[in-house]
């Protein structure tokens, strides 16, 4: 009897819990419905009566006439996003290695420096940020949304971590083979440190394509946002084009859905190694 | 694979030794050109932007303690300050108590969990224009939230119109979206107390309530601890949300740090500038480190699990 009566309350909580999900799904499943419906059914019915691609049509072949160019938009947050993304990959892998594997001058120091940087809450450095690019010429380029973020702590962190744990017998014998750095870095440290470099990337990707205020600041000309500030800036101004605005929204947050789908895995494991 | 001999580091010529120290500056050099530039270069400016009157044209005037004294006289950042604690007592309670139900329910489940996990951390990687612009159509007059409660219940709610209101929705959204997350790490927490400590409970007698008040609860302690930590940097850095979806308003009573901080830097020059502006954000992070101390020292204690 006790066993039956645990048994349903199992059952009754996967049906409460697979509800509550299906229910944190809404905003994205709403979101997506009402780009493709009628502009008069996107606050009365739930499930359009007919598909429609208008919304679409008009954020990517007529909204540049209104100085709101998502197409432009699209490729600055794809370039800015992916660049960015290699960059902290390739500098946080080599300085990361740095760090755990070779004894040099301060590099214990480094260590400590790039922990304590950390610390520091990312709204401190916005305005001395905002100077420093400014000072440097970059305000309106996309080098202002590139540059400040060739190199990122928390990669290198990441990175220094999961090398630690490679033995340094592997490295020691690819040098005494006559293996260089650069040969012992790309060749053999990267391949084992896969995950990391996936986990570096996903975050990377996500929070640059996400960033808003940072883009805000440093960019005014419409040619050169990303598609944060862009659709931020057409909701702004235009946004009783609900339709349009609907179908901005799933241009900027769907790409990211998807690659959360696709790279789930590490997303998980990023969590769990945070957590250390 | 194939056996590695051992490699005694003595044993390494010293001029390999040398060589790869240089190696290893060399990596670093690019790593440490960029940090000098912004991290130190900036970190300067901060502390110089604190002492001066500047609006980006004319040359930076030195205004000592006037920043300050300014700023605590600055009607504007007392309600800024009382407004993110506002928000605070609505987000943290709330995505601390759902997080760690979210757990505990996802840890019994046998069948759905990666569906139920992925659903609620899909959330979290939403983009902070597109959700707030979602929220505010979905919350809107007559959004479909609305609409289901006129043709339910026969009233409306003013999500964003009503000051306290429109700090409880945004800290609803802002639960939304990290409710996942937080979760993961509380079920991290509890799959990692031993099964035996429950069962010894239950020999000795204990309900479903006292496992969870004496056992649970304080056994989260570290990723609560975690969790709260987070919640309060997200609080005091707050931005997308509120500039989207209300502007600040209604009342100023959405008005955020960062807000605050943009607003100076950016929208009011002629008066305050980037100056004023780096004074509000070093208060902004000393505020919220003492908080962070704060709920350590109350809060934190030393878990041991055998």
């Amino acid at each position: 009897m006790k066993i039956r009566k645990k048994t349903v309350m199992l059952i009754i909580l996967e049906v409460v819990m697979g509800g509550l999900a299906v229910f944190w799904l809404y905003p994205y499943i709403w979101l997506t419905l009402s780009s493709v419906k009628p502009v008069d059914e996107i606050y009365t019915r739930f499930f359009p009566s007919r598909f429609t691609f208008e919304h679409f049509q008009f954020i990517f072949v007529a909204s540049d006439r209104m100085d709101r160019d998502f197409v432009r938009a699209l490729w600055n947050s794809i370039f800015v996003s992916t660049t960015v993304t290699f960059s902290v990959i390739l500098t946080s892998g080599f300085v990361g290695y740095a760090i755990a594997k070779i004894h040099f001058w301060g590099s214990k120091f480094l260590k400590g420096f790039t922990i304590f940087q950390m610390l520091f809450p990312g709204f401190m450095f916005t305005i001395p940020s905002f100077v420093v690019v400014r000072n440097l010429g970059l305000i309106d380029s996309l080098a202002a949304l590139i540059v400040p973020g060739l190199f990122g702590a928390w990669g290198v962190f990441m990175f220094s971590q999961s090398f630690k744990s490679i033995p340094t017998e592997y490295i020691e014998a690819a040098r005494v083979e006559g293996a260089s750095e650069m040969w012992v870095v790309v060749r053999l440290m990267f391949p084992l440190a896969r995950s990391t470099a996936s986990i570096v990337g996903l975050f990377t990707f996500i929070g640059v394509w996400d960033n808003f205020l940072w883009p805000l600041m440093v960019i005014q000309d419409y040619d050169k946002m990303p598609l944060s500030v862009l659709l931020a800036s057409f909701n702004h101004q235009y946004g009783s084009y609900v339709g349009p605005v609907l179908a901005g929204s799933v241009i900027q947050t769907i790409p990211m859905v998807l690659i959360f789908l696709f790279f789930r895995k590490y997303f998980l494991k990023g969590i769990s190694m945070s957590l250390k | 694979m194939t056996e590695i001999p051992k490699i005694d580091r003595k044993s390494i010529p010293k001029t390999l030794q040398r060589r790869q120290s240089i190696n290893g500056t060399f990596l670093i050099a690019p790593y440490l050109g960029h940090q000098a530039v912004f991290f130190g270069y900036a970190l300067l400016w901060l502390v110089f932007l604190t002492f001066h009157r500047w609006n980006y044209l004319s040359p930076p005037q030195w205004y000592g303690l006037n920043n300050f004294v300014q700023l605590f006289n600055d009607q504007t950042f007392w309600l800024v300050v009382g407004n993110t604690f506002n928000f605070i007592a609505y987000y943290i309670p709330m995505v601390l108590i759902l997080s760690i139900l979210f757990a505990m329910g996802l840890s019994k489940l046998r069948y759905l969990t990666t569906f139920v996990a992925l659903s609620f951390l899909v959330a979290n990687v939403a983009s902070g224009v597109s959700y707030s612009i979602v929220f505010t159509k979905l919350f809107s007059e007559n959004g479909p939230i609305n609409r289901f409660l006129w043709q339910s219940f026969g009233f409306t709610i003013p999500w964003f119109s009503e000051p306290q209101l429109a700090i409880f929705s945004i800290a609803l959204m802002v639960t939304w979206k990290f409710i996942g997350y937080y979760g993961l790490i509380f079920l991290a927490g509890i799959q990692g107390i031993p099964k035996s400590l429950y069962e010894a409970a239950e020999l000795d007698g204990a309900n479903r309530r006292q496992k969870f008040f004496k056992i649970t609860l304080p056994l989260l302690n570290p990723s609560m601890i975690m969790v709260i930590v987070m919640a309060i940097t997200l609080s005091f850095g707050i931005f997308t949300e509120p500039y989207m979806i209300t502007g600040g308003g209604p009342m100023r009573r959405t008005y955020t740090f960062m807000m605050f901080i943009y607003d100076n830097a950016f929208r009011r020059f002629t008066t305050t500038g980037p100056g004023y502006a780096a004074t509000i954000s070093i208060l902004a992070a000393a505020l919220s480190f003492s908080c962070i101390f704060a709920i350590r020292k109350i809060m934190e204690r030393d878990v041991e699990m055998i």
